[in-house]
């Protein structure tokens, strides 16, 4: 354990350094400011009670449609924020010496992951609670699902972060981890709608290849579809889009070690 | 301690074809002896030594410390190192790059913390443990890299250049440093193209060329192989250098002086008779006391074989 609390307390230093951080305190405190500045829906009854301007319903899909976004948001920006540490933990004159330490190559670059991916976690849950509490005071509405749909976001940062942390190692750089996140987006992006894409392939085998390069690739787009009914309390609608997803992010994150292990530095 | 045998590493080298950074190296350092690995740029050591570390996979051959296989994280378990142009994030202090790096190397919190002060002391940089490592000298960045390397009570001790980019005093000071460690009973691993550094603090070195291992030995032996006599005179003709070099072919000369490399005395002597022979006045007859540099030189250059 002291090796990984070595490495934890090396990536928060890390990150603590990095303009970005303070770009997520803006964020968060802008959009705290805006939501307490909100007017309350609530009406005082004078005597009688109090009227509520939204239904409980309404008051949740509102809470639930705005994290929608944050979480996109953010995640996205912790793309941007993640990109460079693997790649600047492998520079020259930095990884010899960590390598010469008494760690597993398997187990360095696991370590590394998860304190990278424990910390941004972090940061979104410290971002999104303030958030949550403001609106759910002027929406007058607290529900517990937002919590189910916080664990969520954080899953579908580490589908995301898997990319980013493989394509920084292949690439040695944290603008071709960026890049590689972008193109396996855009990928995913257009095989979710693949039906329109169908339309302009007359040959029914490009059809199966195009099938089956969907069902391997991560499915980024239909796991989103998923976050509205879990912060309601609906549960989940696709769970096809998550198995895939993980699946290949394990093999992924696998291939990332396979590569690591064999690599000269 | 060290066991290397038959190591190789070759690289794709583009254009260039196959690099062998190290053709078929094998040879030991011994537990408790400063070991210099002594090379031209380009030579292979630095390779020798990420080989040793765990930064490169070997193409072929075997290797071992303390009797762990390389290729195990448990050979780098009692090891301190010291990198070459090693880049320490400069988003740390000195004692936050101690507690990572301590951290790494299996140490607890509690541990680093106890021999954090006196390491800092050892090596002068006792003031400036939290001051960020941006605003740290060349120098500075050495000396804490040294206080690295002993962190985690090492048995061998890799470094890479290690007085590179310091000034005389701080060399001074990490010599007598490694000296200490020495009288501790362990084992330094030292790459340095400084030879004089090297001929001080060594106890035995290897010499590579072009990825080969030309020479392994007590510095000593690797000085004193043959001596070299210098004979000055009057003065030297053509006609006489050219009787000189027919007979002693090993021969150089600058000047009047002529300089020997004598395989014995008698040799020096044959020379002399050749010179009164021939009516010159000899001024002075001295032994040249010859450098790790003169014996460095002559080995690359291909003056003497394998050992």
């Amino acid at each position: 354990m002291n090796k990984f609390f070595a490495i934890l307390y090396d990536t928060f230093l890390e990150i603590r350094s990095g303009k970005i951080i303070w770009l997520y305190a803006a964020v968060m405190v802008v959009l705290v400011l805006v939501f307490s500045l909100f007017p309350s829906i609530k009406i005082d009854g004078t005597g009688l009670d109090d009227i509520n301007l939204l239904s409980p319903e309404m008051a949740s899909d509102m809470i639930a449609f705005f994290f929608n976004g944050f979480f996109g948001f953010v995640i996205f920006l912790m793309v941007f924020g993640s990109a460079w540490l693997l790649p600047s933990y492998l520079n020259k004159g930095r990884i010899e010496l960590v390598l010469s330490k008494p760690i597993d190559r398997f187990k360095l670059l696991s370590m590394k992951f998860l304190a990278v991916y424990l910390i941004k976690s972090l940061i979104l849950i410290a971002m999104s609670v303030p958030i949550w509490i403001v609106l759910s005071i002027r929406l007058d509405n607290f529900s517990g699902y937002f919590f189910i749909g916080l664990l969520y976001g954080c899953l579908q940062f580490l589908a995301v972060y898997v990319i980013v942390f493989a394509f920084g190692l292949f690439g040695r750089s944290g603008a071709l981890a960026v890049m590689g996140y972008f193109i396996v987006g855009i990928v995913t992006g257009l095989l979710s709608n693949r039906e329109v894409v169908y339309n302009f392939l007359g040959d029914s085998v490009w059809k199966t290849i195009i099938d089956i390069v969907y069902y391997i690739l991560p499915k980024l787009n239909e796991m989103d579809a998923n976050f509205k009914p879990l912060m309601t309390g609906e549960g989940f609608i696709d769970t096809f889009s998550i198995y895939t997803t993980f699946g290949f992010s394990a093999v992924l994150f696998l291939l990332t070690l396979l590569i690591f292990k064999k690599r000269d530095y | 301690m060290i066991k290397i045998s038959g190591l190789s590493k070759f690289f794709k080298g583009g254009a260039r074809g196959v690099v062998r950074a190290l053709d078929d190296v094998s040879f030991d350092v011994h537990a408790g002896e400063i070991f210099g690995l002594l090379g031209p740029n380009g030579a292979g050591k630095t390779t020798m030594v990420k080989l040793l570390l765990g930064s490169l996979n070997p193409t072929s051959g075997t290797a071992s410390i303390n009797g762990s296989d390389i290729a195990t994280a448990g050979a780098r378990g009692k090891v301190g190192f010291l990198p070459e142009n090693h880049r320490f994030p400069p988003y740390l202090t000195g004692r936050q790059l101690l507690l990572c790096y301590g951290g790494m190397a299996g140490l607890s919190q509690t541990e680093i913390k106890s021999k954090i002060e006196t390491l800092l002391k050892l090596v002068g940089m006792h003031e400036w443990q939290n001051t960020k490592l941006k605003k740290y000298s060349k120098g500075m960045m050495q000396r804490l890299g040294l206080a690295q390397a002993l962190l985690n009570d090492p048995a061998i001790i890799f470094l890479d250049e290690p007085t590179d980019g310091v000034d005389p005093i701080g060399r001074r000071e990490i010599r007598d440093i490694l000296l200490n460690v020495k009288k501790q009973g362990r084992t330094i691993f030292l790459n340095s193209h400084l030879l004089a550094e090297v001929e001080t603090v060594c106890d035995r070195v290897g010499v590579l060329n072009f990825g080969k291992l030309i020479k392994t030995g007590p510095v000593e032996g690797l000085i004193s192989s043959k001596p070299i006599y210098s004979v000055e005179t009057n003065e030297l003709t053509e006609d006489i250098k050219a009787k000189i070099i027919e007979s002693f072919p090993q021969s150089n000369f600058e000047n009047n002086t002529i300089s020997l490399s004598a395989e014995n005395s008698q040799q020096i002597n044959n020379l002399i008779d050749l010179l009164r022979r021939n009516n010159i006045n000899i001024v002075a007859v001295a032994p040249i006391k010859v450098s790790l540099e003169d014996s460095f030189m002559r080995l690359i250059k291909g003056e003497e074989t394998h050992e």
